[in-house]
C-alpha cells in the first residue's frame, strides 16, 4: 500500500507492505537508521520516535498507521550541523558509549523536558523508564539531563550519587 | 509486495462491525497495538485482516456524568486517562493502576480497553476496573450485550468476546466516583516492568473490594468485604480467592506471601 509520511519535515511517499512497522519503514524505506531495533516488543525504547507529537515505540506502530502523519526521529535533533542542547549535554557528560540506546533516550528526554523543564532526579528516572541503557550507565545520562535542564553544578556532578 | 495481512482503518463503527462479521476469527482489532503487534511478530496471532479502530468516530472519547458514570471507549489510551481532569480528581484507583502500566511510550499507545481485552493475568487495569464494579458493553453487527467485568474473563488471554464482537464501552457506575483506592504492584525493578503480583483496593461507603492480578489464570475480584471487619478477614478472603502458580518470575509461595503483604498495605492506604 502507498503511504505518505512527514519525517523530520520532509514528506516521504512510499509503497510498503501492510504488516511493516513504522520502525521498518524508517530504516528500510526512508533510510534513517538512527532509530534502532532492540527488543521489538516495547521493552527497550531504542526505537523511540515522535509520532504526531507523542513519543512511541516505533516497533509497535504499523507504518500504515502513520499515513498522513508526522514523525520526528533522532536525525531531526541536530540543526544545520549544531547539536541540540540535549545532544550537547549528553556529549559533555559522557552519556554516550555504545550509542544504541542514545537516539531513543534523547527523544524521551526531549519529551520529558517539554513536559517538565526542571525534572528532579526521581522524575528523570521515571521519564526514561521506557529506555534501557546497557553500557553507558544511567549515572551519566541522569547528569546529562540535569545539565540540559540547567541543574548541574560542580557540587552535584559525579560521585555516582544518582544511581 | 508480500504482505502478512490486509489492513483497514474504517472511519465508521458500522463498517468496522461489518468487517468483523465478515472475517470472524481471521480478523484482529488493532487499538494501541502494544500487545497485538508483539503477538503477530511472535507468531501467536496470524490474522488475515488487521482493523485499525483509531479512526472510528467517537471511539477515543471519555465521558463522565452523574447519571451514567464514567464511560471509557475503545481507543482511550492509558495516558488519556492519566491526563483527564475528572478521572484524576474522582477515580484515584484508576490513576494508580494506569500510572504503573509499562512506560511513557507504551502509555501513549496502549488502551484501557485493550489491556482488558488482552486478558493477561497480570493486567494492570483489570484489578482497578473489577474493584470499581465496571460493566463491559459488547457490540456486534447484530446488537449489544452488557457483561459485568467480573464475568468477562474466562482464562489466560480468554474472554467472553466472540470473534465478531468488540468491547465498545467500559462503564464505571456513578456510585464509584470519589471511591478511595490504592494499588501495589510487585516488579523486579522500580520502572517499566510486568507485574509479578498486583493488589488493588477500593473503599466506598464502608464497602471494600480487592482486585488481584498475577495470582490466577484471570484477574480476580474479591468483593463485598466490610471496611469495618478486621484486616485478617480481607487477608483470608484474598487467600481463598487466589491460586497462583510458580513460574520463571517467582514461586507460588512468594506470590501468596506478597498478596498478604500487599492486602495489608492497600487497606492501610484506603483506611
Amino acid at each position: 500500500m502507498k503511504i505518505s509520511v512527514t519525517v523530520n519535515a520532509h514528506v516521504y511517499e512510499r509503497d510498503i507492505a501492510e504488516h511493516w512497522t513504522l520502525l521498518r519503514f524508517l530504516r528500510e524505506s526512508v533510510g534513517l537508521t538512527g532509530t534502532k531495533e532492540g527488543c521489538a516488543a516495547g521493552e527497550c525504547g531504542a526505537c523511540t520516535v515522535f509520532l504526531n507529537g507523542k513519543v512511541v515505540n516505533s516497533c509497535l506502530v504499523l507504518a500504515a498507521e502513520a499515513d498522513g502523519g508526522s514523525v520526528e526521529t533522532i536525525e531531526g535533533e541536530a540543526h544545520a550541523g549544531e547539536l541540540s542542547t540535549i545532544q550537547a549535554a549528553f556529549a559533555r557528560n559522557h552519556a554516550v558509549q555504545g550509542g544504541f540506546c542514545t537516539g531513543g533516550m534523547i527523544l524521551s528526554v526531549r519529551d520529558l523536558l517539554s513536559r517538565n523543564p526542571k525534572p528532579s532526579v526521581a522524575e528523570i528516572k521515571a521519564g526514561i523508564e521506557g529506555n534501557f541503557c546497557r553500557c553507558t550507565g544511567y549515572q551519566q545520562i541522569i547528569e546529562a539531563v540535569l545539565d540540559a535542564s540547567g541543574q548541574l553544578t560542580p557540587e552535584t556532578k559525579g560521585e555516582l550519587k544518582y544511581v | 509486495m508480500t504482505k502478512l495481512f490486509n489492513y483497514r482503518s474504517p472511519p465508521k463503527r458500522a463498517e468496522l462491525l461489518g468487517m468483523l462479521a465478515d472475517y470472524g476469527e481471521d480478523a484482529r482489532v488493532l487499538a494501541g497495538g502494544t500487545d497485538l503487534l508483539v503477538d503477530v511478530r511472535n507468531g501467536f496471532a496470524n490474522p488475515k485482516l488487521v482493523v485499525n479502530i483509531k479512526n472510528v468516530a467517537g471511539f477515543s472519547e471519555i465521558s463522565v456524568s452523574q447519571l451514567e458514570g464514567l464511560i471509557i471507549r475503545p481507543t482511550v489510551t492509558i495516558n488519556d486517562v492519566l491526563q483527564h481532569a475528572t478521572i484524576r480528581d474522582s477515580y484515584p484507583l484508576l490513576v494508580a493502576c494506569a500510572r504503573d502500566l509499562a512506560s511513557h511510550q507504551i502509555r501513549n499507545r496502549a488502551t484501557v480497553v485493550g489491556n482488558v481485552v488482552n486478558a493477561s493475568p497480570c493486567s494492570d487495569m483489570a484489578p482497578a476496573l473489577l474493584c470499581l464494579g465496571a460493566d463491559a458493553v459488547i457490540s456486534s453487527e447484530t446488537g449489544q450485550r452488557v457483561v459485568p467485568l467480573k464475568d468477562f474473563f474466562k482464562g489466560v488471554k480468554q474472554t467472553v468476546l466472540r470473534p465478531e464482537e468488540i468491547l465498545e464501552e467500559i462503564i464505571v457506575p456513578p456510585a464509584m466516583a470519589a471511591a478511595s483506592g490504592a494499588y501495589r504492584k510487585l516488579k523486579r525493578i522500580e520502572g517499566h516492568d510486568l507485574g509479578i503480583v498486583g493488589v488493588a483496593a477500593m473503599r466506598k461507603d464502608g464497602v471494600l473490594n480487592l482486585g488481584i492480578s498475577s495470582c490466577a489464570p484471570t484477574p480476580l475480584l474479591v468483593e463485598g468485604l466490610s471496611a469495618a471487619d478486621p484486616v485478617e478477614a480481607a487477608v483470608a478472603a484474598a487467600h481463598d480467592a487466589i491460586h497462583p502458580i510458580s513460574d520463571l518470575r517467582c514461586s507460588r509461595e512468594y506470590r501468596e506471601h506478597m498478596v498478604e503483604v500487599f492486602v495489608r498495605r492497600v487497606l492501610q492506604e484506603v483506611a
